[in-house]
């Protein structure tokens, strides 16, 4: 693909401006990496030593990824306004396509790295099978990518650094936790919509009751919650737990309900589905605006 | 050859520029001269395919800009007024960013970059971080990465702003050097004394009209037609501001330390047939010449100070 491979873009991004760093400022820089490198370790240690579950570990990873995502992409575009280096850029014979996958793609691959650098506290935690495991990171490098690809939409579209970055962490505060809360204290001023949400996944039992399922909460207003990575992260950990624990109860039917609604893919697919969304807005954009 | 027809910008109702018209030949140095808000900006980046002209359009080298803008993007070099480099890298990866960017081939790239540092007098500089260098070494170098892919059509807006009196000399120098190499060169500037020295070309722009374009020389003969004589009697000068207000090409006296500026619409005949006539006279005078008109003067004439 000749927009990643020889694009001085990409390279700059993924490598140029921070190659030079480490030799400018190592001090610095080599304590930073000393005191992430101690933490992750010691997060590491206490996840294997402690036998975290799946639900733990990846709150804490999708975290982590809410904070840092953001930060990978959230200034690609508002800095070539701000530095007025956009129309340098815009003149050059870069296409549209090599200057998105440029940016895009070194925003991306940050995503994929980071992922890979919380494998071993996805692959160590207690009580998980494979299924777990892939949606795990399914959802994790999901959610990533859409994040990488509002705030690449963002900082095109407002062309302010500060302002990115303030609306993608006010945003996610709104969709994670505020949308959230405020759908189920709605519902739960109704007794029988209070159940919904459990109910409706230990009703599946099917791949065609789940596909009618999935479309019942887009219109109930339950995709809000499902929607949500901490929500399938939760989930996740029913899934992952011996079927012992759950037989001949009530249980059962709802971890049966979440494998029928192949939990946890879905909303990654959802997710990389509304990434490709944005992604393809900003490419529009740059195509639009700097006449490329 | 830059052939523009008609340029046109308008933003809502407001017209920036308005059908503007001039034709730039190879070796050319168009001094692009107009006051804050003139529509200098604009038109620059109307030819540099970043705006998008309401009306009229212009071409380069017979390409069209407005309808293949990705065609004559490799042909100009485009500077502006403010600009930004990309930071964290050294001044030789910069101009590797732009000529890769450009598709130079890897083979020329490393020769190419040689000559353009050296053309911009930064090859000392080569292995200085991006961000560590003067303002005035910035400018060179955006003017460095602009020329990295040899194009045709120099557009500079404002390219000595904010520089120190050395840098200026230097990227006036600079300037020259691009037109003695067959570029065609647009510079805009509200500094006129800047561009007095090296522009062979100029046009002056208000409030979005392109007032009079042309050859400098040209210009400066077709304001002559009115010009203004020094005259500097000895003694009284009030029998000699009567005599000259009953002559039929003087329009207008006015008296300056001690001289008269005498508004005169004759030519050089005309001029000789006045002195000889006023010492016929009996008058004295220690001083008879015509005041000579530079760029400023051609600008103020011109003019009325009005932004668009």
């Amino acid at each position: 693909m000749r927009a990643l491979r020889e694009n001085p873009l990409l390279r700059y991004h993924l490598l140029g401006a921070t190659r030079h760093r480490w030799r400018r400022q190592p001090w610095l820089y080599g304590a930073a990496v000393l005191g992430i490198g101690l933490v992750y370790l010691l997060v590491l240690q206490l996840t294997v030593f402690s036998e975290a579950s799946i639900y733990a570990t990846l709150w804490l990873t999708l975290f982590v990824m809410c904070i840092a995502a953001p930060l990978m992409a959230y200034n690609l575009f508002s800095l070539e306004y701000e530095k007025q280096t956009w129309e340098s850029l815009a003149l050059t014979r870069l296409t549209a396509r090599e200057i998105f996958w440029g940016k895009y793609g070194a925003a991306l691959t940050r995503v994929a790295l980071t992922t890979l650098l919380f494998a071993p506290f996805i692959l160590t935690t207690h009580h998980t099978n494979g299924y777990v495991i892939a949606a795990s990171f399914a959802t994790l490098f999901g959610w990533g990518t859409l994040l990488i690809s509002v705030s690449l939409w963002l900082s095109f579209k407002l062309k302010r650094t500060l302002n990115t970055a303030a609306t993608l962490y006010a945003g996610q505060v709104i969709v994670l936790w505020l949308l959230p809360m405020l759908y189920t204290m709605v519902i739960s001023l109704n007794y029988v919509s209070s159940y919904v949400l459990r109910d409706l996944i230990s009703s599946v039992q099917s791949y065609t009751e789940a596909f009618g399922t999935w479309l019942f909460a887009l219109f109930n207003g339950a995709f809000i919650v499902y929607a949500n990575p901490f929500t399938v992260a939760t989930e996740l950990e029913h899934m992952g737990e011996p079927i012992t624990y759950w037989r001949d109860t009530p249980h059962t039917l709802y971890r049966e309900g979440l494998y029928f609604m192949l939990w946890g893919f879905v909303q990654s697919i959802f997710y990389l589905g509304l990434a490709a969304l944005f992604a393809g807005l900003t490419y529009r954009g740059i195509k639009i605006s700097w006449r490329k | 050859m830059l052939d523009v027809q008609g340029l046109r910008k308008e933003y809502g109702e407001l017209v920036a520029v308005r059908d503007i018209r001039f034709q730039l030949y190879p070796g050319d140095v168009f001094g692009f001269i107009g006051p804050n808000g003139a529509g200098k900006t604009t038109t620059i980046k109307m030819l540099a395919t970043l705006l998008e002209p309401t009306a009229g359009t212009a071409t380069l080298n017979g390409i069209d800009i407005v309808r293949h803008p990705e065609e004559v993007r490799p042909l100009l070099g485009y500077m502006p007024d403010f600009f930004g480099l990309y930071e964290g890298i050294t001044v030789t990866e910069y101009l590797e960013f732009f000529a890769a960017a450009y598709r130079i081939p890897k083979s020329q790239r490393a020769t190419i970059i040689e000559n353009v540092l050296e053309l911009t007098d930064l090859t000392v500089k080569k292995d200085a971080y991006v961000e560590t260098l003067s303002r005035g070494m910035q400018q060179r170098l955006c003017l460095a990465k602009s020329l990295v892919h040899d194009p045709i059509l120099l557009l500079l807006d404002e390219p000595a702003s904010g520089l120190d009196p050395r840098a200026r000399i230097e990227i006036k120098e600079l300037i020259r050097e691009l037109g003695a190499m067959g570029k065609i060169v647009l510079v805009s500037s509200h500094i006129l004394p800047e561009l007095a020295d090296f522009c062979n070309k100029i046009g002056i722009i208000e409030k979005g009209e392109l007032l009079v374009w042309g050859v400098v020389d040209e210009i400066i003969e077709q304001l002559q037609a009115n010009r203004v004589l020094e005259i500097k009697p000895l003694g009284d000068p009030e029998p000699l501001i009567q005599r000259l207000e009953r002559e039929s090409h003087v329009h207008g006296v006015e008296t300056r330390n001690g001289s008269l500026y005498v508004h005169f619409a004759g030519g050089l005949e005309e001029q000789a047939d006045l002195l000889a006539a006023l010492i016929r006279d009996g008058f004295r005078i220690a001083a008879f010449r015509e005041e000579s008109l530079d760029l400023e003067d051609v600008f103020m004439r011109i003019t009325k100070g009005e932004v668009s």
